[in-house]
């Protein structure tokens, strides 16, 4: 498969995702499957989970690292939710304040 | 706790179809608590509303490509109990359905989803659904309508043994 130059590819559970276009604001994970950001990235919630029953968070099937019950995507800006309240996923695309 | 995951992607299916089928194990064995299900398309998706229902299903059970679940935990020196076969008998489980084979359904949750975001159902620990071992019924994950594109599905549930 040939692939346009604007598609926006990203990976989620060991598959490549591939979207037109980013995701609509307000789309939660769960009970979303996955969330395409502007950079393409595919986010989902993996399987490793701690006592608050918070998920481990993924892009493109890598560990950010961080525990979350929801993933949100809202006016082009990712933000997960977990005991330390919404944090947001920073512009530099390295960590969440 | 030992978990396992059955999960597929890329996958054609035949239209209105189970997904994943896990029948357990004949009594005595362990009981299998559902933690997790999953569907998404991963081709690039035209937005559409899609009909999902997890089900029991009793004798006859589908006709499945056999898929022999796959341990959560690497290091875990046992396998599932539950084995990989295509007749969704007692102890196995399987993937995208070719028939369904007449066996009486019993919704018992019913979804709806985009397949631009595809769904995932994680139930609270309260919620999940336990199937005992001998229950003589399997647990599916069904899509009860035809989707649109019939290609690229993603899919699958996790469990564990209890």
């Amino acid at each position: 498969m040939s692939d346009d130059a604007h598609l926006l590819i990203g990976k989620a559970l060991g598959r490549t995702w591939r979207r037109e276009n980013k995701t609509e604001s307000y789309v939660v994970i769960p009970p979303a499957l996955i969330i395409t950001d502007s950079d393409g990235a595919t986010w989902t919630l993996g399987t490793e989970y701690n006592v608050h029953m918070e998920f481990n968070v993924l892009r493109n099937d890598v560990d950010m690292g961080e525990f979350a019950s929801r993933v949100e995507y809202r006016a082009g800006v990712l933000r997960i939710y977990g005991r330390d309240g919404w944090r947001t996923f920073s512009r530099n695309r390295r960590h969440f304040i | 706790m030992r978990e396992f995951s059955v999960s597929a992607g890329g996958i054609t299916v035949v239209g209105a179809t189970t997904l994943v089928f896990v029948n357990p194990a004949a009594a005595p064995s362990v009981n299998l608590e559902f933690l997790r299900f999953w569907v998404g398309q991963s081709a690039n998706a035209t937005s559409a509303q899609q009909r999902v229902q997890l089900e029991t299903q009793a004798t006859a059970f589908p006709t499945l490509t056999a898929a022999t679940p796959t341990k959560l935990k690497p290091a875990d020196p046992n396998a599932s109990v539950i084995t990989g076969a295509t007749t969704g008998a007692a102890g196995t489980a399987g993937i995208n359905a070719s028939l369904e084979n007449g066996g009486t359904k019993t919704a018992v949750w019913d979804d709806a989803f985009n397949v631009l975001n595809g769904w995932l159902h994680v139930p609270t620990p309260a919620e999940t659904r336990i199937m005992p071992a001998g229950f003589a019924q399997g647990l599916g994950l069904f899509l009860p309508i035809a989707p649109a594109t019939l290609t690229n599905w993603a899919f699958g549930l996790a469990f564990r043994e209890v």
